[in-house]
């Protein structure tokens, strides 16, 4: 599907992208399938072990700027990066895989 | 930060209520619904930028959708004067005045109702975890009891040595091997048995022996213990354990289980005879006598698993199928046909295996599940009347899991008794740290094969995390069949293990474990799932 805007001016891509974007979350979130992948998702990130690091690296966090004065958006800020680096790539591959699957799928009907 | 409401929430609900609150939750957040789903799908997006972000909150003053980190919904905030608004991921609501997100009991209540009927919709298994909040009588108790135990990686709290009553080592291992079972640890501790026994002395209940042995076990005491009441208990239920004599430390667990599967009776007879029906696929030949398995008691939850046995009629290829709850899984050592080899119609009087008879022996734990599930020829002098069919005919059988327990305990049976010949087994069976049963299981049954060489492959790919094991107690013979000694490794605190002499407890390695001959091997599933 991505080999069809190759020839495209990098700003209409980016709008394009985003037209995707959207379109792809929509039929996510009709079919229920957007719900059953965070499902799958969070089970993942529970296994390898990632939701118990961010959590330790929260813990730090508010250790350091104390509990009175931190704020959801200070956790959000701080742990974002980390966040994303920590997840293993398998992770990655095996929910675009699925996302890939859903989407043939969908084409088919 | 605050952990509850702030003013302004509160003066909100009393003005506005919490239907707003409720209807975006329904609508936007969790939905329940195709129809909501449609709408979320349609309309959640920024009213500013059109886009849809990861961070939309929902104003709760009006209709208004806005992103977060284009500060969209802040605009809103200041220019309407609205200073609540619901994160549309978490349905967590944001106050602008106070600057954090506020949690009020009225709506965490809502959210957590919505959030069941979405996933129940969406056919999950699971419900969502949450953490244990303390009745009032348990803050009380904690209050008085305000010392505390703090379990490092040094702490050698679990471990105690048992003193040998004459020949009770084969009691010493499973004792050992049972007080390191962390879900069956876990439901002792936490004071789980309410004693149900109508004895007039409680005493005699070995479930609530059990219980103050993992007191004795977890309370720090370092001088070994003597498990004289255990054992008294244990043959007064189990005659024929009785006497000083080495017994066999799998026929003393089996029963072990047995008595405190009985002596944990509390729950009704309805439960047995359901769950009874549900198990057995509906055929002819089930397991008449009302099998006692079927409870609901924590030994059955932990330890009950389902042998499911097909027996395929060669004639008209039906198949008939009876599921057997079982504790454990024998393993039979020592020569005999390949896994994965051809069936043929010869048939051998003796092992029952219809193949050419061979020289294989297993030498590891894999092999011998192999084994163990591969489909084997009822030789001609074992033939099965069909009930599809009609006549008898020869058949062949398998074994595969259908339910994996929590605790898997495989007994690899190294004592040969035939009629005055006995002998033991003391060739090396290797055994792996971590076991995945995939290739084993119902699911994976092949009827042709025996296991599919493809579902090994899928499964190291971990797609099915559900059949996983990890090894946590080895039970050890040493010895011959006529004088021997039981020894046992349990692990503790994630990655040491230890070994168990009666009374001596020694630090070990794992390598000495998975070196050892294993008579007893305990597995625990690595990932449970709340139902």
């Amino acid at each position: 599907m991505m080999n069809l805007f190759n020839n495209i001016l990098p700003q209409d891509r980016k709008i394009k992208d985003a037209q995707m974007r959207a379109t792809i979350n929509q039929k996510l979130v009709e079919t229920g399938e957007r719900e059953r992948l965070k499902e799958l998702l969070r089970t993942r990130l529970i296994e390898c072990g990632w939701r118990d690091q961010l959590k330790a690296h929260c813990k730090e966090v508010v250790k350091e700027k104390g509990l009175e004065h931190i704020t959801v958006d200070d956790l959000v800020q701080e742990i974002t990066p980390k966040g994303r680096a920590l997840v293993p790539d398998d992770v990655k591959k095996e929910l675009l895989q699925r996302i890939r699957t859903f989407l043939a799928d969908q084409s088919n009907i | 930060m605050t952990m509850g409401s702030c003013e302004h929430l509160q003066e909100y609900k009393a003005t506005h209520g919490t239907n707003s609150f409720r209807i975006i939750h329904t609508y936007f957040i969790a939905c329940s619904s195709a129809d909501a789903r449609r709408r979320k799908a349609k309309s959640c997006v920024c009213h500013t930028c059109r886009l849809h972000t990861p961070r939309l909150h929902a104003c709760l003053h009006c209709i208004y959708f806005g992103c977060y980190g284009a500060k969209h919904i802040h605009e809103h905030a200041e220019t309407k004067g609205h200073f609540l608004a619901v994160d549309m991921v978490h349905g967590a609501v944001y106050c602008f005045e106070c600057g954090d997100y506020m949690y009020d009991e009225q709506l965490e209540e809502i959210a957590r109702k919505q959030y069941k009927k979405s996933k129940k919709r969406l056919g999950s298994k699971t419900t969502n975890f949450s953490s244990w909040e303390p009745t009032e009588v348990e803050i009380e108790i904690l209050r008085q009891n305000p010392k505390r135990r703090k379990v490092e990686m040094k702490s050698s709290i679990g471990l105690r040595g048992l003193i040998n009553l004459g020949n009770t080592c084969f009691m010493n291992c499973i004792v050992q091997a049972l007080t390191h079972t962390p879900v069956l640890r876990d439901f002792f501790l936490s004071d789980q048995h309410s004693c149900q026994v109508q004895s007039q002395d409680a005493r005699q209940c070995l479930v609530c022996e059990m219980s103050r042995l993992f007191q004795e076990f977890y309370c720090g005491a370092r001088t070994p213990h003597i498990p004289y009441r255990l054992l008294h208990l244990v043959w007064t239920n189990a005659r024929h354990l009785a006497g000083y004599e080495q017994q066999d430390a799998h026929e003393f667990l089996i029963a072990a289980l047995d008595v405190l599967h009985r002596h944990c009776k509390g729950y009704s007879d309805d439960i047995l005879l359901s769950y009874n029906s549900q198990l057995n696929a509906g055929t002819s030949d089930s397991n008449g006598s009302g099998n006692p398995h079927h409870c609901n008691c924590i030994i059955d939850q932990i330890f009950t698993g389902g042998l499911q046995s097909d027996v395929t009629c060669q004639q008209c290829n039906n198949v008939s199928t009876t599921i057997d709850p079982i504790w454990d899984i024998s393993l039979d050592l020592g020569p005999g046909p390949p896994p994965g080899g051809n069936s043929n119609s010869n048939s051998s009087p003796n092992s029952g295996f219809s193949n050419s008879p061979g020289t294989y022996e297993p030498t590891s734990l894999l092999e011998c599940l192999k084994r163990f599930t591969k489909p084997e020829h009822l030789g001609s002098s074992a033939k099965i009347k069909c009930s599809t069919c009609g006549s008898y005919q020869e058949s062949t059988k398998q074994l595969t899991m259908k339910k994996l327990p929590i605790v898997a305990c495989f007994h690899l049976k190294r004592f040969e008794h035939s009629t005055g010949y006995h002998k033991k087994i003391s060739t090396y069976v290797s055994f792996p740290e971590e076991l995945d049963m995939t290739p084993f299981m119902s699911s994976s049954r092949n009827n042709t094969n025996g296991y599919n060489n493809q579902v090994i492959q899928e499964s190291s790919r971990g797609l099915s995390c559900d059949n996983k094991y990890s090894l946590f107690a080895v039970v050890n013979h040493m010895g011959t069949i006529e004088s021997g000694h039981y020894t046992c490794f349990i692990r503790q605190l994630k990655d040491q293990w230890f070994k168990c002499d009666d009374h001596l407890i020694n630090k070990a390695l794992v390598g000495d474990v998975l070196n050892s001959e294993g008579y007893l091997l305990f597995y625990h599933k690595q990932i449970l799932e709340y139902d």
